[in-house]
């Protein structure tokens, strides 16, 4: 349902993705991870256009949608979460959650926040601003990425300032999404607990595809060393890149 | 009485669909249309005619009184000086509010100078918008001036919003504040085409255990010009912030000076201030949820001066 073909994204002559060509098939659940700087959030943006391609092409339901803008994109079925959540002035979550589901029906939004679970019904009136904590920013991130009920649903680093104790229920929530709403899922993360619920793993480093497949069998490619962008690591305990 | 075009500045002004209920004191072209006065709140005219007093009984409690202003009448600059004098232990809402409708290429101005004094422990909430509408290319001019004393113990909060269609508007906001007495004001404006907008500020935190918090919001779009001044000074142990923000859109201009002057040892006294265009990160999370990039710009302003 996603295919890249041939995918290029330079800045000042560096290719941070490096001719990536995959195709992401409709309603699995993909897991992105590798090394920091590898271009894992680079490629997730190039896919919602927050980036423009440098050549190659996107293709999404058979249409190519590379040269497509964010809205075009969101209008055809993506959803993205972003890493780091905008933070607004005078906007609500309750605001936001309209917008995202195209309702300000209070009884449907009510049902949205029940569908997602993690945000509680108290959230809906706050804004959207520098006073919300990290994890709370990021629950009403999700939320609004699962009220629009996309086709492909992007998270980039979902459980950033997330507790320990909500990461298995967000799991939880975006296999159920998968497997309810046949939700094509790509999230981008180091956390074993996502890469552990992935159909398939991705692997990149330095912008290429170096493996796609199961968690079991990218094992031993994440406990190699080689494949740290900065080459600081110098030992099995020096993780000196926080891969 | 009230023709469509008073009905729509009333309706945009002060949120009324015909005539208020309570008590009330409507202005048209520089005199009374109507007024209505409670048992506990009363609407006389000053003693030379330029403006009203509005007195509040003390202990009226969950009352309000509108007295909007509306101006129609081509060359008229209308000048108005209303006096609040509100009762201890009261808390009421006061609605004010100017339209301007101009047909003509003539100029039309209102300056409303209101002077609130809030008694010990009382509340007052003081809604204020100034809009200006109509196909005439006259110059239309909104001087407000508010002057707020506050003694021990009581709280102003004030809401004061330009919402568009002015083109020149020189605001003064002054208030001097009593112990223990809260007063919180923000202030939201939106210029565009080649207005221009001057907002001056001097709160004073006379009284021991005062505090104050000033927000101001600006939206500044085409070629036209905002300053923000704001002073706050402080003689006492008291605490008092300034925020203001503005948005800057095409080619417009800003200028954005917080002043804060501890005369105390212990005044704690704080400002943020930022001056800028939209974050871009903000319009790319409403354009992910499917806006255009209109709709976006749109909606984050509407957010910002909510």
């Amino acid at each position: 349902m996603l295919e890249l073909k041939d995918l290029y994204f330079s800045v000042s002559g560096r290719n941070i993705i490096d001719g990536m060509s995959y195709t992401f098939e409709k309603g699995k659940f993909y897991s992105i991870t590798g090394p920091n700087g590898s271009g894992k959030t680079t490629l997730a943006k190039l896919i919602m256009g927050i980036n423009p391609v440098s050549s190659g092409s996107i293709s999404f339901q058979g249409k190519e949608i590379s040269s497509l803008s964010i809205t075009e994109r969101a209008r055809e079925g993506i959803a993205y979460s972003f890493q780091q959540p905008a933070r607004f002035k005078g906007i609500t979550f309750r605001d936001l959650l309209s917008m995202a589901a195209g309702t300000d029906d209070e009884a449907m939004l009510l049902a949205l926040l029940r569908r997602v679970g993690i945000c509680s019904l108290s959230f809906l009136d706050n804004p959207v601003d520098a006073k919300l904590s990290g994890g709370e920013i990021k629950k009403i991130e999700l939320a609004t990425t699962i009220a629009r009920n996309p086709k492909l649903a992007i998270y980039d680093e979902p459980d950033t300032g997330i507790d320990l104790w909500t990461i298995q229920p967000m799991v939880r929530l975006l296999k159920r999404e998968q497997k309810e709403h046949g939700t094509t899922t790509v999230v981008v993360s180091h956390n074993r607990a996502f890469l552990e619920a992935a159909d398939i793993v991705l692997m990149i480093s330095e912008g290429k595809l170096v493996y796609k497949g199961d968690l079991k069998g990218a094992l031993p490619m994440l406990n190699d060393l080689s494949v740290c962008n900065y080459r600081k690591c110098v030992g099995d305990k020096d993780v000196g890149c926080y891969r | 009485m009230l023709d469509a075009i008073d009905k729509d500045l009333l309706k945009t002004v002060a949120d009324l669909e015909g005539l208020p209920k309570g008590a009330f004191n409507i202005r048209k072209n520089g005199k009374l249309l109507k007024r209505e006065v409670s048992a506990n709140i009363n609407i006389e005219s000053n003693a030379d005619g330029s403006g009203i007093v509005v007195t509040i009984k003390p202990g009226t409690i969950n009352e309000s009184v509108h007295i909007p202003v509306i101006l129609s009448q081509a060359g008229l600059y209308d000048v108005v000086y209303n006096n609040f004098i509100i009762g201890e232990g009261s808390d009421v809402t006061i609605i004010a509010g100017c339209g301007i409708h101009c047909g003509t290429l003539e100029p039309e101005g209102h300056a409303g100078i209101h002077e609130f004094r809030v008694g010990k422990g009382a509340k007052v909430k003081y809604v204020e918008k100034h809009y200006a509408s109509g196909p005439g290319r006259g110059r239309r001019t909104l001087n407000p001036t508010t002057k707020v004393f506050l003694e021990a113990g009581a709280t102003a909060e004030m809401e004061l919003t330009q919402i568009g269609g002015v083109d020149e508007a020189n605001r003064t906001n002054e208030a001097t504040l009593g112990p223990d007495s809260l007063l919180l004001i923000t202030e939201r404006v939106l210029t565009e085409g080649n207005q221009k907008a001057v907002s001056a500020n001097t709160i004073i935190l006379a009284g021991a255990g005062s505090r104050a918090n000033m927000i101001s919001r600006s939206v500044i779009k085409g070629d036209s010009e905002q300053d923000f001044y704001a002073t706050m000074e402080a003689l006492a142990p008291c605490f008092g912030h300034i925020e203001c923000d503005a948005i800057i859109m095409d080619n417009g201009r800003n200028d954005t000076v917080p002043s804060l002057k501890a005369r105390h040892p212990d005044a704690a006294l704080t400002h943020e201030a930022s001056i800028g265009k939209i974050a871009s990160d903000q319009l790319m999370k409403l354009m992910s949820l499917g806006l255009t990039y209109d709709e976006a710009v749109n909606r984050i302003i509407q957010g910002f001066l909510k």
